[in-house]
């Protein structure tokens, strides 16, 4: 991790146990974010034609492209996962617990129809699943952009009527953003990527967390990571040891 | 009738080929393989199937209709049919009209399977200039319905024709799976598909995120004027009769469309041997057991009747029309 460690404000913590989502605004910037898209672009240059031919086989979704083994393809990637423009909040929304689970680096081509419609992606008897969703292109409501049903993170939330056109779901808050913004939230809660109705794929990172237990301690997941994983926490976070369970 | 009708919504049926009935041979189709539509017939009285969709084998010319054309006359109470269309036809209109107007109306539309899009699917989509746009376009002026069973290349392309022309009646082929180009027949002759289940491509055609969590979605289907027919299942399952690896993927495909716009359908005659069409009669009570009886009403052939327009079975309520 390098430099210096974002706490969430006031607002962002009272967003996050509220809303279930926090816009951080230019998370990445200036030449780290011009690092990250130069390394997106040319990591997709590189895997895009075996992506395409799967397509033609049918065993590769057309509807949206990630990268392969992305943190493994260049440096600046592997840094994302505990960049200091989230990690801290990370941190602070699980009481100090967050484990990395998997990243999608992920391309979105324009189409009349979203991949994916409302939902939620794991059960409320899931540990806390969180999310980060770096654009890496300005991102206007038309193109592809993330958008969250605040509130619909909390048990009691709900319900929510099934909706054909994704823009009906009452409530809901579409995440514009300019290139290098993040949103920060919390997967139990309802959200979509709307209708990317330009001309232009949608580029964006996720980045997908969880916080740690004895079920997600799994040191083979990112063993080829192992040497750049020098700290104590850092070896928690790419889940080569347990996270301590919190005492009673 | 006062029963709601049972409809099988995709059958095949061909003759011997010969003069009267002229028809592309292959080695998986020789000269001499039949599936009568008596033989049919039979499958279906056994079993009180009112009524099916006879979908054109053998061949895209209008020459190769003679045997659907002459079930359809011979049996004009019993079934409708869908036509196809000469890939290299420069006026394919004017071959749907003329499907048509020999039929009595009884061919109702053109199957279709490859839509010519861009093979890159970061390429922009101009659907007005896809190779296929002047057929759903005189779908859209003359209410012909589309038999849509696309290549998986084509798959992101699907939505961009629903949108562009959302007044032509769609009915997504066998569970609205869009298989690669691996096909091959097995020792029962029957196509086999080799596809992952559910299918990757269902991203691209119905776009909603059902899967490891059957409920966590929150949404239908918005295009009003698609349907989906459940058939084909031996051919993607990996496993026998009754293929209980599809549940999943055609419980997610009840979810999103319901069963007013479901339809149940054979595939005979490859399921004739098996698992035999008895067995794909009795598939849906054990794939959905919990359905109501008004459900099953529709997906054994309500919906097909009404979203059709078989003459046979019109009713009170008229005709399901998309809005």
């Amino acid at each position: 991790m390098m430099g210096h460690l974002h706490e969430p404000t006031t607002e962002q913590c009272d967003a996050w146990h509220r809303d279930g989502a926090v816009l951080l605004e230019h998370a990445l910037q200036g030449a780290q974010l011009a690092a990250v898209q130069r390394a997106f672009t040319e990591a997709s240059l590189q895997t895009r034609p075996a992506w395409l031919e799967q397509v033609v086989q049918g065993t590769a979704p057309a509807a949206f492209f990630d990268i392969p083994a992305p943190l493994s393809r260049d440096e600046v990637f592997l840094g994302l996962v505990d960049d200091p423009a989230w990690y801290g909040h990370l941190q602070a929304f699980t009481e100090n617990r967050v484990t990395f689970i998997q990243p999608q680096f992920r391309t979105v081509p324009p189409s009349p129809l979203s991949y994916v419609g409302w939902h939620y992606d794991v059960p409320r008897s899931n540990p806390l699943h969180l999310k980060v969703q770096i654009y890496l292109d300005d991102v206007s409501r038309d193109e592809g952009a993330f958008a969250y049903v605040p509130g619909s993170h909390h048990p009691d939330s709900g319900p929510y009527p099934l909706v054909g056109d994704l823009e009906s779901m009452p409530g809901h808050r579409v995440f514009e953003g300019a290139a290098g913004s993040a949103i920060l939230f919390n997967s139990y809660g309802l959200h979509t990527s709307m209708v990317n109705r330009s001309r232009r794929p949608r580029r964006s990172i996720i980045l997908i967390y969880e916080v740690g237990t004895e079920a997600t301690f799994s040191p083979e997941t990112f063993v080829d990571f192992a040497e750049h994983c020098t700290t104590p926490d850092r070896r928690q976070l790419f889940r080569l040891e347990p996270r301590p369970e919190p005492s009673a | 009738m006062t029963r709601a009708p049972v409809i099988d919504a995709h059958v095949h049926v061909f003759a011997r080929a010969s003069t009267e009935f002229p028809r592309e041979t292959s080695d998986h189709l020789p000269a001499d393989r039949e599936a009568p539509v008596e033989r049919l017939l039979e499958r279906m009285d056994a079993q009180g199937v009112d009524a099916a969709v006879l979908v054109q084998i053998g061949g895209t010319a209008f020459e190769q209709h003679a045997y659907l054309l002459d079930c359809l006359k011979r049996f004009p109470d019993r079934f409708l049919g869908i036509g196809l269309v000469p890939p290299d036809s420069v006026d394919p209109g004017g071959h749907m009209d003329r499907l048509a107007d020999h039929s009595d109306g009884r061919i109702i539309g053109v199957r279709l399977s490859g839509l010519g899009g861009p093979a890159d699917p970061f390429e922009p989509v101009d659907v007005s200039a896809l190779k296929v746009t002047p057929i759903w376009e005189h779908a859209a002026r003359r209410d012909f319905v589309i038999w849509l069973y696309p290549r998986a290349v084509d798959a992101h392309v699907v939505p961009h024709l629903f949108s562009g022309f959302p007044q032509v009646r769609v009915v997504c082929n066998h569970m609205m799976v869009c298989p690669g180009p691996r096909f091959w027949w097995d020792d029962k002759g029957r196509p086999q598909a080799d596809v992952p289940m559910p299918p990757e491509t269902r991203y691209s055609t119905m776009g909603l995120k059902i899967g490891r969590i059957l409920n966590n979605t929150r949404g239908y289907y918005p295009y009003p004027n698609v349907c989906v027919h459940l058939s084909g299942h031996y051919a993607f399952s990996r496993q026998l009769w009754p293929y209980t690896d599809l549940d999943g993927w055609q419980q997610s495909l009840l979810m999103v469309f319901g069963c007013q716009r479901l339809m149940w359908a054979t595939d005979f005659p490859w399921i004739d041997s098996d698992p035999g069409y008895d067995q794909l009669v009795q598939l849906p009570d054990r794939t959905f057991p919990d359905l109501s009886a008004a459900d099953r009403e529709h997906l054994m052939g309500r919906t097909a009747a009404q979203f059709l327009r078989f003459p046979a079975f019109r009713d009170s309520a008229g005709w399901l029309t998309p809005t």
